[in-house]
C-alpha cells in the first residue's frame, strides 16, 4: 500500500448500474470510498468530454458503467458509450496516457456484488498506476480533496 | 351476457379489485388505474412481486429479471389510484357485477406501513434467523424482515406465528424466547433489558421460579425443554457481575401519592410502575430489610441476599421511597396522610400450627419464623435458632418448597439428621423435583405416604418424635376435607427432638380492623375483584400472596403489574376494569411441522445442558449457594437448542431501536369490507413439491433441487451472488442434468406446464455462462419452444453454448454415497441403456395450484376445474363462471409472463368497460400549489441530512456533514433529521423550504432511484418546481459501503453533498406543458382481432376507425370451423348468449361492429400514410375507389393478422392431395370426401426457422375431427416435437387415445413424398434404424402462419419495426407484447406472433387496454427532462436523427441553422425519452439534456476535486 488514495468517477446509467450500487450498499458489501457516483439517464449521455474533464480536475481513474449488451432501456445507448470510450482510449493512447484509466464496465440491476467487485477491481489497478500525473501537476495540495488526505 | 342483471349508473362502483401481486396483477392494476379507475391490489405476501421477482434472467431476452420488474414495483407503490393490501387475503364476494361488497382480511404485521421508511434497522436488530423462503431455503433471512431489497411496499414485516408457549405459560408473561434468541446471538444486555422489561426481579426468578415456561416448552416433546430459568440466571449473573449503571429517577408528573404496604416482589412491582408513571410511592415495610419472603423466607443457599439486594436497589433508585422497621398499624393513618391509592401487598409470613397433639411441645419451631429468624438473627446470638438445633435430630412436618429449605437449613445449622413427613399420598411431592434431589443428596430422610398421629412428649415437655401412620391414600369428601384411607397396624415414629411445622402460610391481617372497609376472606386472604384487585374500599387495592394465599414469586411480581396498571386507571379516572386486549394467539408448532424439521436435519435431538452445583458433601454445612450458573458457552449452546416457536420472539430488540415507532407487536389480523365493480383474479401458481415424487430424492439427496432453487442460485443477488453451488459441499458442479416434466405431463397432471422448456434452456445457457467448462444435458420428451424467439433461443442453447438434449424421461435417481453425485439411467441416442453420473441434477417442476387458492376459487363461487384451474367462457376467455369476476395467468392455464400479461391487461380493460360510466369517480390527482417564480433569484440551497437512524448516523458523523454542508456556496439552510422520507419530515422539510424562502433543496438520504419522487413532491408542496432538488446517496453510496471506516465514510459523505450543491446550484426549473390528445383510435386490420380490438374500445366510449383492406371482416377467423372448446380445453364454458362456434363469433363480431354507433368501418381500404405522434396522429385511408380520408386519432392498434404459409415445400400446389392445415379444415367441414388415410408433417417451411405456436394444436384438431368423422380413417403425424403448450396437451393425449399414430423426424431425416398414382411417404425410424411408408389418401403440411405482405406497407407508414420473421417487434418481448417502442402505437393478434383464436382475443384486449390508459386522459404531459437543440450552431447533419432511437428528432425546414442555412434539427418533446444519446453524439454541441445539462454534469464531477474553502482544519480526516 503506498498510501495513495485514488480518486475516481464513476458514471452510471440509472437504470442498471446506479441500481446495482444500490444494491451493493443494500447488501452491506464494501469497496474503496474512492468512488464517486455521478448518476446519467444512460451511458449514451457520456460524451467524451465529460471523461476528459474528469481528468484534467484531477480523477485519478473513470469509470463508465451502464447496462449489459443489448439491455439498454434506450436500446443502444450503451453500445454508443462503449465506442466513445474506445475513441477515448486512442486519444489519451496518442498523447502517451494510461489507458487503463478509463473503463467501461456493463453490469445489470440485480449484480450488486459485481458491482462491488469491480469497483474495487478498478481501484486496485489505478492505486498500481499511481496519481494522474496531468491532475498533479495542475493542483496545488492545498487545493486536494479532503477525502484523500492520508 | 355481459349486460344480464348488471348494475347500472349510480349504482355502480368505479373501484376494481385484483386478487394477487405478481406480474400479472400488477399489470392489470397499473392498467385499471391509469384508465382511471381505483384499484385494491390484493396480495397474501408481504409484498407485491410474485414469482417474477425471484427470477435471475428472463427469456428469451435474458434481460435481468429485476430490472425489468422493479420500475414497475415503484409504479405500483407509489400510483395513487392502487392501494395495496398485502398480508391479505379476499374471504367472500358478494353483490353483483357492478357493485359487488368484498370481505378482505389482514394479517398482522406487526409493523405498521404508514410509519416504517423502510430503513431495516429492525432486522439487523432482530436475533431470529428464519430460512429465507424468497431463496428457496438456501439462505437465512431474521423473523424482522422485507421480502427482498428491492420489495414494494418499502417496509418491513415480521414474521410471527403467536406468542410462544413459554411466554403464554408464564404469570407475568416474560418473553423467553425472546431473551434465548438474544443470548444464542451472544447479546447478553439486551436479553437481560429484555427481561427486565416484565419482571423487576429476574435474577431471583433466574434461582426460584418454579419455570412453568419449561413446562410448556414446545422443545420438551422432543428431548428436554430448553434449561430457562438457568439461562435467565445466566443472564442476570453476566450483567449483575459488571459495573451497576446508575437508574435516572423518574421525575414525578403526578401530584397524587401511593402507599404500598410490603416490600415483597409484589409490592416492590407495583412500585416500580407505578413510579415510572410519575406517581409518588412510598413503600412501607415492616421488617428491617425489603424483599418479603425473597429475604426472610428462602435461604441463603438458594437466593443469596445480594441478589435481592440489588434488584431492589433498581426499584429504588427510581425514586420510589422505602420504610424499613415502619409497620402499618391502621389503614386509615394512610389515608389522613393524603395517599390517594394504598396497595395491600403484606404477603403471607405467619406459619400455621397444625392442630395436632404435642403441637405446643418444647422443640417445635414454625417455618416462617424459623427461616426468617435465620436470616435475621446474628447466628452467635443467644435467639439463634442455631442454638435449637445443632447436634439434634429434626423432622420437618410437610412437604412443599418451604418445608424442604426448612429441612435443608437445618442441616446447615448443624443437625445431627433432619428428617421430612410428608403427609399426603405416596410419591406425590407438592415440592419440586429439584428439590427433592437436593435434599436426598444432603442425605435427608424423606417420608411420604403417611398421616400424623401426634408429637411425642419425652414427659418434659419436649418433643421425642413424631408419630406417623402409613396411608394408602387420601380421598376428599363432600366438604373438601381429605379422608385417610390408613394401613392397619402401620404406626411408627420418627425419633426427633425438634419438629417443624412447614404446612402453609397466611397472611397477618392484624392491621385491618373489621371496619376498615376491607373484606377478610374464610381463608384469610383479603378479598378483591378477581380482575381489578379492588378492595371494597375505594382507593385500597389488594395484590399477591395476602390475596391469593402462598403462590410462587413470578405470581407476586404479574399481581404487582396488574395492581399497579388499576391503581393507573383509578387515578386516571378511568374504568378500572381492564380492557380486554385482543389476545394474539398461541404459536403451536404441530407434531407433523416437528417431525419435518427433525426429518430435514433442521432439529437433531439434543440433551439439555447440565447445570453445575456443589458437590452434596461440600455444601452441608455452609449457607454458600449450591448451583452455579451457565458458563456463556454452555448458555449460548443451550439457548441455540431453542426451536423459535414464535418465529418472532417479541424480545423487543426491533420496538427498542425503531426510530419511527412502527413496530406493534400487538397487531392483530383485520377484517375490512370493500365496495368494487369488478374482480380481477391473478392469484399465480405455486411450482409442484417436488418431494412427493419420491424417486427422484428430492429433500434427501442434497444435490438433487428444483429449477426454482437453480434460480436463486444464478441470481445475482441470490444466496451465492450468483455462482451455482451444489449443496452438499459448495463445489460448483461441472455436470448438470435437468429433468424435465417433474409434475407436468404425467399421471398426476394431465397437461403441460409450458415454461420449463423454456426456462431449464435458459437456466442452463446462464449455468454455462458463468462456467463454461460446466456440461449440461438437459432430459426431455418435447422441446416446447413455441413463442416469439423461443426457437432462436434454443437453437442458441444448443449451439453457442453446447448444450445437449437428451429425449427420454428419467425414473428415477441414485446417489452415490461417497461424493453425492447422481446417478441416472436413460436411453441413449442409439438406444443403448446409459448411466451417467452427475453433479448436480435439476428438477423442472411445472406448475399447480395451491390449496390456498383452490379454496379462494370455492370461496369466490367461480369454477376450477380438478387441478384447481379456473374455468372460463368460449370466445370471452378470461370470463369466469361468475359474471364481472375475471381470471388471468396461470391461475387459467400455465403460462408464461408475457402470456399472463396480455391476459392481465385484457381483464383489465374488461372490468374497465364493465365501469365505463364510473370511470375517474373514485381517482384522485394530487393537488400543489401554484409555483412560486424563481426568476432570477441567487442561488438559496436548503440541505437536509438524514440520519436515516443509525443506517447513516451509525457509520458517518451526519453532524459534521450538516455542519460543513453550511459552509458551501449558496446554502442558506443545513439541518439534520432522523428520516427525512417519513411523512412528517416530508412536510417539515415542505415548511421549511417554504419559510426559508430556498430555492433549490438537496436530500443527503438513501437512493433517488425509489425516494427521489417523493422529494420532488415534496418541492412541489413547497411550491417550487419539482427539477431544483438533487439527492446525495449517502446512505447506499457511503454509510453502508464503507460501515468499516468513520473517517472516510464521513468524508465521502461530505465529497457527495458537496457534489450535489453544486449540481443544484446549476439546476433550472423545467417546465412541462399539456398537449390535448385526440380521443380516437386507428384499428388497422379487421380479423377478430381488429374487431375485437375495435369493439373493445368502442366499448370504453372512444370513437373507433377500423381499417380493413379486404370487402369483408373476418380475416382468419372465415377460415376457422373448428375451436378447441369442442374438445373441452381452454375456455370451454357456455355462457348464456355467447356464441358457439368460430362462424356465430363472426357474425357476432360483424352485427355488433355494424351497429356500434363509435365504430367507423373502412372497408376495403388501406392505410397509407401517418403522422404525428402519440395523441395527436394523423392518418390518411385510401378508399377502393382511390378517395383519401384523413383521419386524426390519439393511438394506433395495429392488427394486421398473419396468413398461412403456402410454398412448395413436400410438392405443394403440384396435386390437389397435397394441402395445408386450413385447407384441410374447410374440407372437414365441408365433409366431402373424407380421406382413409392422412399423414401430416409438421413444421414444413418456415416454421424450420421459427415456431409456428398453433400449428401442432391445428393439426391435432383436424385429425381428431377426422377420427370423430371416421374413426376407422388412419392418421399419421410427421413430427419433430409435439408442442401442445398448456391444456393443449390433452388433445395430444386424446389423439393418441384415439388411434393417431406419431412419428418423430430430425432434421437430418426429413420425409420423402414420393408422389405417384397414390401418395407415399418415407420417413426414417431411428429406433428401428430404417425407412417406413405410409400410403395417404391426403398429405397434409402443417405450415405456420406468416405476416401478410400488407404489413410493410402499414410499418413504413408508422415506422415501426420487425422482428427477423417479420413479425412486429414489441417494445419488449418480455413485459411489453402489446406495445410498440413508439408510444401510442400497440399491436393486436397475430401482427405480434401466430396466435389461437382465444389468445388473439385477449391480446386484442390487451392492446385496447393500453391504448385506452391514453385515451382516458385529457391531454398528456410533454418536456420536463428532454433534449432542446440550439438550432443557431445546428449544422443539420442529421446525427440526431440517425441516433434517436425513438425518432424524436428530425431536421425542420422552416428553421435556420448555423449561419442561417434553411433547416436545422428539433427534437419533438412528445417523443423525446430524456436518454441523451443525441446530445453526447452531435458533433457540435447543438443539443443538451435538460436536467442533466453538460454544465450540471460537469459541475458534480468538478466539485468533487474543488474542497470549499472555509472547511475547519479539525474535520479534515487524520
Amino acid at each position: 500500500m503506498t498510501g495513495f488514495e485514488p480518486r475516481i468517477i464513476a458514471f452510471c446509467c440509472r437504470h442498471c448500474a446506479y441500481a446495482a450500487a444500490d444494491l451493493a450498499g443494500g447488501s452491506r458489501l464494501n469497496y474503496p470510498e474512492s468512488l464517486h457516483i455521478v448518476q446519467l439517464p444512460c451511458t449514451g449521455r457520456v460524451d467524451v468530454l465529460h471523461l476528459l474533464k474528469s481528468f484534467e480536475e484531477g480523477a485519478d481513474g473513470v469509470l463508465v458503467a451502464g447496462c449489459l449488451p443489448g439491455r439498454c432501456h434506450y436500446l443502444k445507448g450503451n453500445l454508443h458509450a462503449r465506442q466513445r470510450i474506445d475513441h477515448l482510449h486512442q486519444l489519451l493512447d496518442r498523447i502517451g496516457f494510461e489507458t487503463d484509466r478509463a473503463r467501461m464496465i456493463n453490469i445489470s440491476a440485480a449484480m450488486g456484488a459485481r458491482f462491488a467487485e469491480l469497483a474495487t477491481e478498478f481501484t486496485e489497478r489505478i492505486r498500481q498506476l499511481g496519481p494522474n500525473l496531468l491532475a498533479v501537476s495542475a493542483q496545488s495540495p492545498a487545493t486536494q480533496s479532503p477525502g484523500t488526505t492520508p | 351476457m355481459e349486460q344480464a342483471g348488471h348494475k347500472i349508473g349510480e349504482e355502480m362502483v368505479g373501484a376494481v379489485l385484483v386478487v394477487g401481486g405478481g406480474i400479472a396483477g400488477m399489470q392489470a392494476s397499473l392498467d385499471l388505474a391509469d384508465s382511471g379507475y381505483k384499484v385494491y391490489l390484493v396480495e397474501r405476501d408481504s409484498a407485491i412481486g410474485g414469482h417474477m421477482a425471484k427470477l435471475d434472467k428472463t427469456f428469451p431476452t435474458n434481460d435481468c429479471a429485476m430490472c425489468t420488474i422493479s420500475p414497475r414495483l415503484v409504479d405500483v407503490g407509489r400510483h395513487l389510484n392502487i392501494e395495496l393490501l398485502t398480508d391479505s387475503q379476499v374471504e367472500t364476494i358478494t353483490g353483483e357485477p357492478g357493485a359487488f361488497s368484498a370481505r378482505l382480511r389482514t394479517k398482522a404485521r406487526y409493523i405498521d406501513l404508514e410509519r416504517c421508511n423502510g430503513c431495516g434497522e429492525c432486522a439487523e436488530v432482530c436475533p431470529v434467523p428464519v430460512s429465507d423462503a424468497f431463496n428457496e431455503g438456501f439462505s437465512q433471512r431474521r423473523a424482522a424482515f422485507k421480502l427482498y431489497p428491492q420489495a414494494t411496499p418499502d417496509g418491513y414485516a415480521i414474521d410471527k406465528r403467536g406468542v410462544a408457549p413459554c411466554r403464554d405459560a408464564c404469570a407475568t408473561g416474560q418473553r423467553a424466547q425472546g431473551y434465548i434468541s438474544l443470548i444464542a446471538a451472544g447479546r447478553f444486555d439486551e436479553a437481560y433489558r429484555t427481561i427486565k422489561e416484565d419482571n423487576p426481579f429476574p435474577a431471583v426468578c433466574g434461582r426460584i421460579c418454579n419455570a412453568r415456561c419449561e413446562d410448556a416448552c414446545t422443545r420438551g416433546q422432543i428431548d428436554a425443554p430448553i434449561a430457562i430459568r438457568s439461562l435467565k440466571r445466566f443472564v442476570t449473573d453476566t450483567v449483575l457481575a459488571g459495573p451497576r449503571q446508575l437508574l435516572e429517577p423518574v421525575a414525578q408528573c403526578h401530584d397524587e401519592r401511593i402507599a404500598v404496604i410490603g416490600a415483597g416482589p409484589c409490592g416492590l412491582t407495583a412500585a416500580q410502575d407505578l413510579c415510572r408513571l410519575g406517581y409518588g410511592v412510598t413503600v412501607y415495610e415492616a421488617l428491617p430489610v425489603a424483599g418479603g419472603m425473597l429475604r426472610v423466607g428462602v435461604p441463603e443457599f438458594r437466593l443469596p441476599a445480594r441478589i435481592v439486594e440489588r434488584e431492589i436497589q433498581d426499584i429504588l433508585d427510581l425514586g420510589v421511597e422505602l420504610k424499613l422497621n415502619t409497620p402499618v398499624n391502621s389503614l386509615d393513618e394512610l389515608v389522613t396522610e393524603g395517599f390517594a391509592a394504598v396497595l395491600i401487598a403484606v404477603g403471607a409470613h405467619e406459619g400455621i400450627r397444625l392442630p395436632i397433639p404435642g403441637n405446643e411441645l418444647s422443640g417445635v419451631l414454625i417455618n416462617t419464623q424459623f427461616l426468617r429468624d435465620v436470616r435475621l438473627v446474628e447466628p452467635d446470638l443467644e435467639t439463634s435458632p442455631a442454638h435449637d438445633i445443632q447436634g439434634r435430630q429434626v423432622v420437618v412436618l410437610g412437604g412443599g418448597d418451604v418445608a424442604f429449605d426448612c429441612a435443608r437449613t437445618a442441616l446447615r445449622l448443624g443437625a445431627s439428621e433432619v428428617q421430612i413427613a410428608c403427609r399426603g399420598s405416596r410419591g406425590v411431592w407438592p415440592a419440586s423435583e429439584r428439590e427433592i434431589k437436593a435434599a436426598r443428596e444432603e442425605g435427608i430422610g424423606l417420608h411420604i405416604g403417611l398421616d400424623y398421629l401426634g408429637l411425642i412428649d419425652d414427659g418434659a415437655g419436649n418433643v421425642a418424635g413424631l408419630e406417623c401412620e402409613r396411608v394408602e391414600r387420601f380421598e376428599i369428601d363432600e366438604n373438601g376435607r381429605p379422608i385417610a384411607h390408613v394401613v392397619p397396624d402401620s404406626r411408627f415414629t420418627i425419633t426427633a427432638e425438634v419438629a417443624i411445622f412447614s404446612v402453609g402460610q397466611k397472611a397477618g391481617l392484624a392491621f385491618i380492623p373489621e371496619d376498615a372497609g376491607v373484606g377478610i376472606t374464610a381463608s384469610r386472604t383479603i378479598a378483591v375483584d378477581g380482575n381489578t384487585y379492588a378492595t371494597d374500599r375505594p382507593g385500597v387495592f389488594a395484590a399477591g400472596d395476602a390475596v391469593s394465599g402462598t403462590a410462587f414469586v413470578i405470581e407476586a411480581v404479574d399481581g404487582g403489574h396488574r395492581a399497579a396498571e388499576t391503581i393507573r386507571r383509578y387515578l386516571h379516572g378511568e374504568a378500572v376494569e381492564r380492557v380486554a386486549s385482543t389476545p394474539v394467539p398461541v404459536a403451536v408448532i404441530s407434531d407433523s411441522e416437528l417431525d419435518t424439521r427433525q426429518a430435514q436435519g433442521e432439529i437433531t435431538p439434543t440433551p439439555q445442558v447440565p447445570v453445575l452445583a456443589m458437590a452434596p458433601e461440600s455444601r452441608a454445612t455452609n449457607f454458600a449457594e449450591v448451583e452455579s450458573g451457565y458458563s456463556k458457552a454452555q448458555a449460548i449452546a443451550e439457548a441455540q437448542r431453542c426451536l423459535n416457536c414464535g418465529i418472532c420472539s417479541e424480545c423487543l430488540a426491533c420496538d427498542f431501536t425503531c426510530g419511527v415507532d412502527a413496530i406493534v407487536h400487538q397487531m392483530v389480523e383485520q377484517k375490512r369490507q370493500i365496495k368494487v365493480g369488478a374482480v380481477v383474479l391473478a392469484p399465480g401458481y405455486q411450482t409442484y413439491r417436488a418431494e412427493l415424487s419420491e424417486e427422484f430424492g428430492y429433500g434427501r439427496f442434497p444435490n438433487v433441487i428444483t429449477s426454482l432453487q437453480h434460480e436463486r442460485l444464478l441470481s445475482a443477488s441470490g444466496p451465492t451472488n450468483g455462482h451455482v453451488r451444489r449443496p452438499s459441499d459448495g463445489q460448483t458442479p461441472r455436470k448438470i442434468a435437468f429433468l424435465q416434466c417433474i409434475g407436468s405431463r404425467d399421471q398426476t397432471h394431465d397437461y403441460c406446464s409450458a415454461v420449463c422448456c423454456m426456462y431449464a434452456t435458459k437456466q442452463a445457457a446462464m449455468a454455462k455462462e458463468h462456467e463454461p467448462e460446466t456440461e449440461i444435458r438437459i432430459f426431455m420428451m418435447d422441446m416446447r419452444s413455441f413463442s416469439k424467439g423461443y426457437e432462436g433461443y434454443y437453437k442458441r442453447a444448443r449451439e453457442k453454448y453446447g448444450i445437449s438434449y437428451s429425449r427420454c424421461r428419467i425414473s428415477g435417481i441414485k446417489e452415490q454415497p461417497k461424493n453425492k453425485n447422481l446417478l441416472l439411467r436413460y436411453l441413449s441416442e442409439n438406444s443403448s441403456v446409459v448411466e451417467e453420473e452427475f453433479e448436480l441434477v435439476v428438477l423442472s417442476v411445472g406448475m399447480e395450484i395451491s390449496q390456498e387458492v383452490r379454496d379462494l376459487g370455492h370461496r369466490l363461487g367461480v369454477e376450477l376445474d380438478d387441478y384447481g384451474f379456473c374455468q372460463t367462457v368460449r370466445f370471452d376467455p378470461l370470463q369466469t363462471s361468475r359474471p364481472g369476476i375475471y381470471a388471468v395467468g396461470p391461475f387459467r392455464e400455465p403460462k408464461d409472463i408475457p402470456d399472463s400479461l396480455v391476459e392481465a391487461s385484457a381483464a383489465a380493460v374488461q372490468a374497465g368497460g364493465l365501469l365505463a360510466a364510473r370511470r375517474h369517480s373514485l381517482t384522485r390527482t394530487a393537488e400543489y400549489p401554484v409555483e412560486r417564480d424563481i426568476g432570477e433569484e441567487e442561488v438559496r440551497t436548503a440541505v437536509f441530512v438524514c440520519h436515516c437512524g443509525t443506517n447513516i448516523a451509525g457509520f458517518l458523523d451526519v453532524d459534521a456533514v450538516a455542519r460543513y454542508a453550511d459552509t458551501l456556496p449558496g446554502v442558506i439552510h443545513t439541518e439534520h433529521t432522523l428520516y427525512a422520507c417519513s411523512q412528517d419530515n416530508v412536510a417539515q422539510i415542505s415548511e421549511t423550504v417554504r419559510q426559508t424562502g430556498a430555492n433549490r433543496v438537496v436530500i443527503a438520504a438513501c437512493t433517488p432511484l425509489t425516494h427521489e419522487p417523493l422529494f420532488q413532491s415534496c418541492l412541489r408542496t413547497a411550491g417550487l418546481n419539482p427539477y431544483l432538488v438533487d439527492m446525495a446517496n449517502i446512505r447506499n453510496q457511503c454509510s453502508w459501503v464503507h460501515s468499516h471506516n468513520w473517517d472516510r465514510a464521513t468524508a465521502k459523505a461530505r465529497d457527495l453533498v458537496r457534489m450535489s450543491v453544486a449540481r443544484t446550484a446549476a439546476l433550472e426549473p423545467l417546465t412541462t406543458s399539456e398537449m390535448a390528445i385526440e380521443r380516437a383510435a386507428l384499428v388497422v386490420g379487421g380479423g377478430a382481432a381488429g374487431m375485437t380490438a375495435a369493439l373493445t374500445l368502442a366499448e370504453q366510449g372512444f370513437p373507433v376507425h377500423l381499417v380493413e383492406r379486404s370487402e369483408e371482416l373476418g380475416g382468419n377467423l372465415r377460415q376457422l370451423y373448428f375451436e378447441l372448446g369442442e374438445f373441452g380445453i381452454g375456455a370451454s364454458l357456455n355462457g348464456n348468449d355467447q356464441p358457439a362456434s368460430p362462424s356465430q363469433l363472426l357474425l357476432d363480431l360483424e352485427a355488433r361492429i355494424a351497429a356500434d354507433p363509435l365504430v367507423t368501418l373502412h372497408l376495403a381500404s388501406e392505410l397509407v400514410a401517418t403522422s404525428g405522434f402519440m395523441g395527436n396522429f394523423t392518418s390518411t385511408v385510401c378508399d377502393q375507389h382511390g378517395t383519401n380520408h384523413e383521419i386524426q386519432h390519439g393511438v394506433v392498434l395495429v392488427a394486421t393478422g398473419g396468413v398461412e404459409y403456402r410454398g412448395e415445400e413436400y410438392g405443394y400446389g403440384s396435386r390437389p392431395d397435397i394441402v395445408t392445415q386450413q385447407e384441410f379444415e374447410a374440407r372437414l367441414a365441408s365433409g366431402d370426401a373424407l380421406p382413409d388415410s392422412v399423414v401430416m408433417i409438421q413444421c414444413v417451411g418456415p416454421a424450420e426457422q421459427y415456431c409456428g405456436r398453433i400449428c401442432c394444436t391445428t393439426a391435432l384438431k383436424n385429425a381428431l375431427v377426422l377420427k370423430r368423422f371416421k374413426p376407422e380413417a388412419r392418421i399419421t403425424v410427421l413430427y419433430k416435437d409435439i408442442r401442445t403448450y398448456g391444456f393443449k396437451e390433452r388433445l395430444y393425449t386424446q389423439a393418441r387415445e384415439a388411434g393417431i399414430l406419431f412419428l418423430r423426424y430430425d432434421d437430418d431425416h426429413l420425409p420423402v413424398v414420393e408422389t405417384g398414382e397414390q401418395l407415399a411417404i418415407r420417413v426414417y425410424e431411428p429406433t428401428l434404424a430404417q425407412d417406413l411408408d405410409f400410403a395417404a389418401d391426403i398429405l397434409v403440411l402443417s405450415t405456420p402462419v406468416v405476416p401478410p405482405a400488407s404489413a410493410q406497407r402499414v410499418a413504413a407508414c408508422l415506422k415501426v419495426p420487425f422482428d427477423m420473421d417479420g413479425f412486429f417487434m414489441e417494445a419488449h418481448a418480455k413485459i411489453r407484447p402489446m406495445d410498440f417502442l413508439s408510444e401510442g402505437i400497440f399491436m393486436a393478434g397475430m401482427a405480434h406472433y401466430p396466435k389461437l383464436l382465444e389468445e388473439s382475443i385477449v391480446h386484442a384486449r390487451a392492446a385496447a387496454s393500453r391504448a385506452a390508459t391514453l385515451l382516458v386522459r385529457d391531454s398528456i404531459t410533454v418536456g420536463g427532462a428532454v433534449a432542446t437543440v440550439d438550432q443557431s450552431i445546428c449544422v443539420a447533419c442529421l446525427t440526431c436523427v440517425r441516433t434517436c432511437p425513438f425518432g424524436a428528432a428530425h431536421i425542420a425546414e422552416n428553421l435556420s441553422g448555423v449561419g442561417g442555412i434553411t433547416g436545422a434539427a428539433t427534437i419533438e418533446s412528445a417523443l423525446c425519452q430524456g436518454c441523451g444519446l443525441c446530445v453526447a453524439a452531435c458533433p457540435a454541441g447543438a443539443i443538451d439534456l435538460k436536467h442533466f445539462t453538460n454544465c450540471q454534469v460537469m459541475a458534480k464531477v468538478g466539485a468533487m476535486f474543488t474542497p470549499a474553502q472555509q472547511e475547519p482544519q479539525s474535520e479534515l480526516v487524520s
